[in-house]
């Protein structure tokens, strides 16, 4: 699958999961902090998030610790995940 | 009181391994999980079917944690000499606490929820009400009942609210507690937040990496100047181990699952138990904490601690004794609690090391015996849930 | 005890939001009511627009409710908040558990487990407005509200000068109709253009809603005073019926009775002749009325009870009464409800008319 495409699937995928109904895919820049001042999730969606990481895409990320470098926004995460899918 | 945990049956069983630093956090035997032979857990070592045989329980649909109570709830009632008139007297009100319920049967709601619903005997049973309810029949109570669920602070409230019913006049008496059983729902949600620890857990050490889950009951009954003076005119040796002098209950408003960094919920209410006590912070002799071992709480618990204490007093996690015993901790803590000011003793607080950096306390790590007047015992739950208790000895 | 200052209620009718101060619901509220669609009446949600998407994203249904009835009260900043619930939490505990077993208690979401909690209503309120005061949920079922009640009227006697919010809320879980409906809780036959209450049947119609009340030691511009909470558990006949005696004995002036028994009748003819027991011991002039056709059954049915107490317009709408005694300013109501048999509670309510 192409970036541009994954990305796009993701946005979709973090809109489900977390529940955010009053966004669309494109209301999320790429490089828009997840976290903090930008999509402003917290620490249950970033666990959420591993969650849809590991469902989706195969991905394994042990803790959080881990998971603060990987979560940062849509560019890290897709980058991870082209690296590191298993499905 | 009376009391059942991962370390003992009964109050003198606990207090014994408390006394020999002898924690019961292990691998489960029972539990039908697959982290069974992973997670360390402080599960209650009877099955629950020998704990039918052993209480003379026969009626379908009673779940573990009924089970549990039950078995906590006969030891406090013989230990109180309550009688079969004074159970049933309207005068006596009994203030339950649990988070569990009868969630403990997870595979038997499933098929309920899932299957032609044909109707288990458990159906009735999901719920927290029903362990009191059950407790309410079996034993004829008459009085006021409920049952409170506030996470982890349940049976500290539960405490509270049977002293306040006491004094306001509502209640001559109270038997108050909390209970919970190990249970797929609960393992599965910890787990799922990342706060369960793979070892034992280490409450306020530097390396601490989370809890671990336990399981338990303890009732206490509180009873009245009034309902005292009765009893002593009447059969001699009714014990009075102590007095809960200050309770507080407070909201971190925070994070649903999170204290703030500062403890804001748990510093105001341990002061606020403090003011109800008409205490000031140097009278408290001990504490007994929450100190479940997360990063969070005892970071938050820590910093709250200075901040009201210029020179914290000694302090001891319990929980690294029996696991975090969710709904039921808070009257096991303030049964421990007022065990020690009973002997006159504090515990060892199991695998500390190495004090949180910044912050520099250390708990307690060996028994001894010292004079104790005032305990305060601490219980700070999901949804920002604080409540702490002070308990005194009586003049 | 204490007074009822401000009230508010998301219900299966038309009853949000409040009205302005003094305006009283009229018709609106219960004026033309909404039937059950298939034995369930659900509440008319608003949209939830002044809780913040990102925390409303994550709440259950009974969350959302409790949290939305609130939200008119909290202006005053309550120094506490106290609320029961019956089943809360119970639709996201399924959903988790659904979770655990598709996913062998794998990988799993918090999120749901989290707002499972009975309490989470409770804190939730408490987190949106950063209050820091006491906290507390009750949960035994039937009398889950009035033990909310009863600690609100402790905490005003301990703290003069305090205002508190408590409610009651509690949402139509669709696990739990399903072990209500297989235990006989709820009717086997559809009720549609039927009248509840003369269904001679077993079983009521399964009911949800949130009515909140900011409630303090202080009359000045009070709705109402709650006069006297009563809570038994019994199926003795004889053991109801004293303890209603006592009750209205402790409570009123000595040789009246109520003007108005806001009754929780709920069309199971087995509970006919326990409602019927506390009918025989009003006033001939006691005007009977009931509500449940208007709320449906649950375990905090009494907070919506007490709600439309405190909001009743001056003339009855004719589907609330059961028997019109002469008419007069319903001033003192007493509500007494019953649920699953077993548990009971009176509420003695005086109106400020």
């Amino acid at each position: 699958m192409e970036t541009a495409q994954l990305k796009q699937q993701l946005k979709q995928q973090i809109i489900e999961f977390l529940n955010l109904s009053d966004i669309i895919p494109d209301d999320i820049k790429d490089d828009k902090p997840l976290f903090g001042e930008g999509l402003g999730l917290d620490s249950i969606d970033s666990l959420e998030l591993i969650v849809l990481l590991n469902r989706e895409y195969g991905i394994v990320i042990k803790d959080l610790k881990e998971g603060r470098k990987v979560l940062v926004d849509v560019n890290t995460m897709v980058d991870y995940i082209e690296k590191n899918r298993t499905k | 009181m009376g009391v059942i945990s991962a370390v003992g049956n009964s109050l003198a069983e606990n207090r014994s391994a408390l006394r020999a630093g002898q924690g019961g956090i292990t691998l489960s035997r029972h539990l039908p999980t697959r982290y069974a032979g992973i997670l360390p857990f402080g599960e209650v070592p009877i099955v629950t079917d020998d704990l039918k045989d052993k209480l003379s329980v026969t009626d379908p649909g009673i779940t573990r944690t009924t089970l549990l109570a039950l078995h906590a709830f006969r030891e406090a009632i013989a230990d109180a000499r309550l009688t079969e008139s004074v159970l049933s007297d309207p005068a006596t009100a009994l203030v339950g606490a649990t988070t569990v319920g009868g969630m403990c049967l997870t595979d038997e709601l499933y098929r309920d929820m899932s299957g032609p619903c044909e109707g288990s005997a458990f159906l009735s049973s999901y719920d927290c009400a029903s362990v009191h309810m059950y407790l309410q029949d079996r034993y004829k109570m008459q009085g006021l009942a409920t049952t409170i669920n506030t996470a982890c602070s349940s049976s500290a409230n539960a405490i509270q609210f049977g002293t306040r019913l006491v004094r306001n006049g509502r209640a001559r008496r109270a038997i108050v507690g909390g209970t919970d059983s190990l249970a797929k729902f609960t393992i599965n949600g910890f787990n799922a937040l990342q706060i369960l620890s793979t070892g034992h857990c280490r409450p306020f050490d530097r390396d601490r990496s989370g809890l671990n889950l336990g399981e338990g009951a303890a009732f206490l009954v509180l009873e009245g100047e009034e309902a005292l003076a009765e009893a002593a005119g009447g059969e001699a040796g009714k014990k009075i181990y102590a007095e809960l002098t200050g309770y507080c209950n407070t909201n971190d408003a925070f994070h649903p699952s999170a204290l703030s960094a500062e403890g804001d919920g748990p510093y105001l209410a341990m002061k606020g138990a403090l003011l109800s006590a008409g205490l000031n912070a140097t009278q408290i002799d001990f504490i007994n904490t929450h100190g479940t071992a997360t990063e969070n709480n005892d970071e938050a618990e820590s910093r709250a601690i200075v901040r009201l204490f210029r020179e914290p007093p000694p302090f001891i996690s319990t929980k690294s004794y029996t696991g975090h015993t969710l709904g039921a901790s808070g009257a096991i803590e303030a049964v421990y609690s007022t065990l020690s000011l009973e002997y006159q003793e504090i515990y060892a607080s199991l695998n500390f090391e190495q004090p949180i950096p910044g912050i520099g306390l250390q708990p307690v790590q060996a028994y001894g015996v010292c004079p104790l007047r005032h305990v305060m015992s601490n219980s700070f739950g999901f949804g920002g849930n604080c409540t702490s208790l002070i308990i005194s000895k009586v003049n | 005890m204490f007074y009822i200052l401000q009230t508010s209620c998301i219900s299966p009718q038309a009853t949000y939001p409040p009205p302005g101060a003094g305006a009283g619901i009229g018709a609106a509220g219960i004026g033309a009511p909404r039937a059950p669609v298939d034995n369930m009446l659900k509440a008319v949600e608003p949209s939830y627009e002044g809780i913040p998407g990102s925390v409303l994203r994550r709440m259950s249904k009974s969350v959302k409710m409790g949290v939305g009835a609130a939200l008119p009260l909290l202006s005053s900043v309550p120094q506490g908040i106290l609320i029961g619930t019956g089943n809360g939490g119970m639709e996201d505990s399924v959903k988790f558990l659904k979770q655990i077993i598709d996913y062998d208690e794998g990988l799993l979401t918090p999120g749901t487990f989290v707002q499972s909690t009975a309490n989470a209503i409770a804190s939730q309120i408490g987190l949106l407005h950063h209050n820091n005061g006491y906290n507390a949920t009750y949960v035994h079922r039937g009398l889950a509200f009035e033990s909310a009640l009863i600690d609100a009227a402790m905490l005003v006697t301990e703290h003069p000068g305090h205002s508190y919010l408590v409610g009651g809320v509690d949402e139509i879980s669709n696990h739990h109709y399903r072990f209500e409906y297989t235990e006989g809780w709820y009717k086997k036959e559809d009720l549609s253009g039927k009248d509840l209450y003369t269904t001679d049947s077993p079983g009521s119609i399964a009911g949800e809603g949130s009515a909140m009340f900011l409630v303090s030691g202080a009359g000045a511009n009070a709705l109402a005073e709650v006069k006297g909470i009563l809570t038994l558990r019994s199926e003795d006949d004889n053991t109801v019926k004293a303890a209603i005696q006592a009750f209205l004995e402790r409570y009123l002036p000595a040789g009246t009775l109520p003007d108005l028994l806001l009754s929780g009748e709920n069309g199971d003819n087995r509970g006919f002749s326990g409602y019927e027991r506390c009918e025989d011991m009003m006033a001939p002039d006691t005007t009977i009325a009931r509500f449940k056709h208007l709320c449906g059954e649950y375990p905090t049915a009494s907070a919506y009870a007490l709600w439309l107490a405190c909001n009743l317009p001056p003339v009855l709408p004719g589907h609330l009464v059961k028997r019109l005694s002469k008419e007069k300013p319903y001033r003192t109501i007493l509500i007494y409800n019953q649920y699953e048999f077993s548990q009971h509670s009176l509420i003695l309510l005086e109106r400020s008319l």
